[in-house]
């Protein structure tokens, strides 16, 4: 949902990371619903042992980003959590999501430092739009494989086929496997 | 004729399994009329199953062979009164949207190949295999007779490659 009759609404970014342990999300969660914030849009995850929030919520105004802060310190005084807090402004809370056909991209091949780097820089000055990415050390201690798999918005004028030439010559350079392949959502 | 408006979720008619339609009567041809103008006024739309219109009734209409997924392997237009897949084999996944849940997408897995049979309007029973994205637009329609949306079956709402591993 992108539209922006929410002129009435204070929007924050928040962060939440820590230790991963039951009930990250069910104590953050209590104080947003204490606080009568709205969750607009989140993502959650496991990254390596912790366990990483990122949430858009709302708030009626008036509604200081102090307020979540003071809530947040408290709820989370002791229990190894971190929250981070940002206001967003009008331009952020009424966005366009990326138009354009939308690929995945996966990466593979034995581990070596510079493969999001040479990958993502090569896309970002093509105008590719990341809207995903996740990435995973894979394989044993001896020989670790690192995994990059992301979702990118194409701009109009780049087809599947000009994006794929586009990471070949990285291929040989980092070598690794590079697949690129569309996955425009069907309308049914 | 009519295009009509596309029902949205929370609608409780969409979560409701359609009795089947019984005789073909003008009833039953002018719903299949408006599900077919609906179709062709929804940019890109493949299918329109009953419900989505209102209409809790074992009926809908697909026509893949415009898409580009599907116009190489494809049945033309199927206006299909009681509806069944009768076997199932394969599955692929891909990512569906649908006009009942706007602003949402999630990956799906589908059999990629059906048989299906229905009757079309002047009654005349019709079987036949469908593969690919018109096998995908087959079951994503007959679930909607079946009270079911994509939502029911997502497998994964990002890339599914990741296995958790354990950290200890």
């Amino acid at each position: 949902m992108n539209d922006c009759r929410k002129d009435n609404l204070a929007h924050f970014a928040v962060t939440i990371i820590g230790k991963d342990r039951p009930g990250i999300v069910a104590d953050t969660s209590e104080v947003l619903f204490t606080l009568g914030c709205n969750v607009e849009d989140s993502s959650c995850t496991m990254l390596g042992g912790e366990f990483a929030m990122i949430l858009i919520v709302s708030h009626e105004k008036p509604f200081s980003k102090k307020r979540l802060e003071g809530e947040f310190a408290a709820k989370n005084a002791g229990n190894g959590l971190s929250a981070f807090i940002r206001s967003l402004k009008e331009d952020e809370v009424c966005y366009h999501e990326p138009a354009g056909e939308l690929c995945l991209v996966s990466v593979y091949g034995s581990d070596k430092p510079g493969i999001v780097y040479r990958i993502t820089r090569e896309l970002a000055d093509r105008g590719v739009n990341i809207t995903d990415l996740n990435t995973k050390l894979i394989g044993s201690p001896k020989e670790p494989v690192y995994v990059l798999v992301l979702e990118a918005a194409l701009p109009q004028d780049l087809t599947v086929d000009d994006a794929s030439r586009l990471l070949e010559k990285l291929k040989k350079e980092l070598s690794v496997e590079i697949s690129v392949r569309l996955i425009t959502p069907v309308s049914l | 004729m009519a295009v009509k408006t596309i029902v949205t979720y929370p609608n409780p008619i969409l979560k409701a399994p359609c009795p089947p339609a019984g005789a073909i009567d003008a009833a039953v041809a002018e719903l299949i009329e408006d599900l077919v103008d609906t179709m062709h006024a929804g940019p890109g739309s493949v299918g329109v199953a009953a419900p989505q219109i209102g209409v809790s009734l074992r009926v809908c209409v697909i026509d893949v062979s415009k898409n580009r997924h599907g116009k190489e392997n494809n049945h033309g237009l199927l206006l299909m009164i009681n509806p069944e897949i009768l076997a199932r084999s394969g599955n692929s996944v891909m990512r569906e949207g649908c006009m009942s849940v706007p602003d949402y997408t999630g990956d799906v897995e589908r059999a990629t190949d059906v048989t299906l049979r229905f009757t079309e309007p002047d009654g005349t029973l019709r079987q036949f295999d469908a593969s690919g994205f018109e096998a995908v637009a087959i079951q994503h329609e007959l679930d909607h007779l079946d009270g079911m949306l994509f939502l029911d079956r997502i497998t994964s709402l990002k890339t599914g490659l990741f296995r958790r591993k354990s950290y200890k």
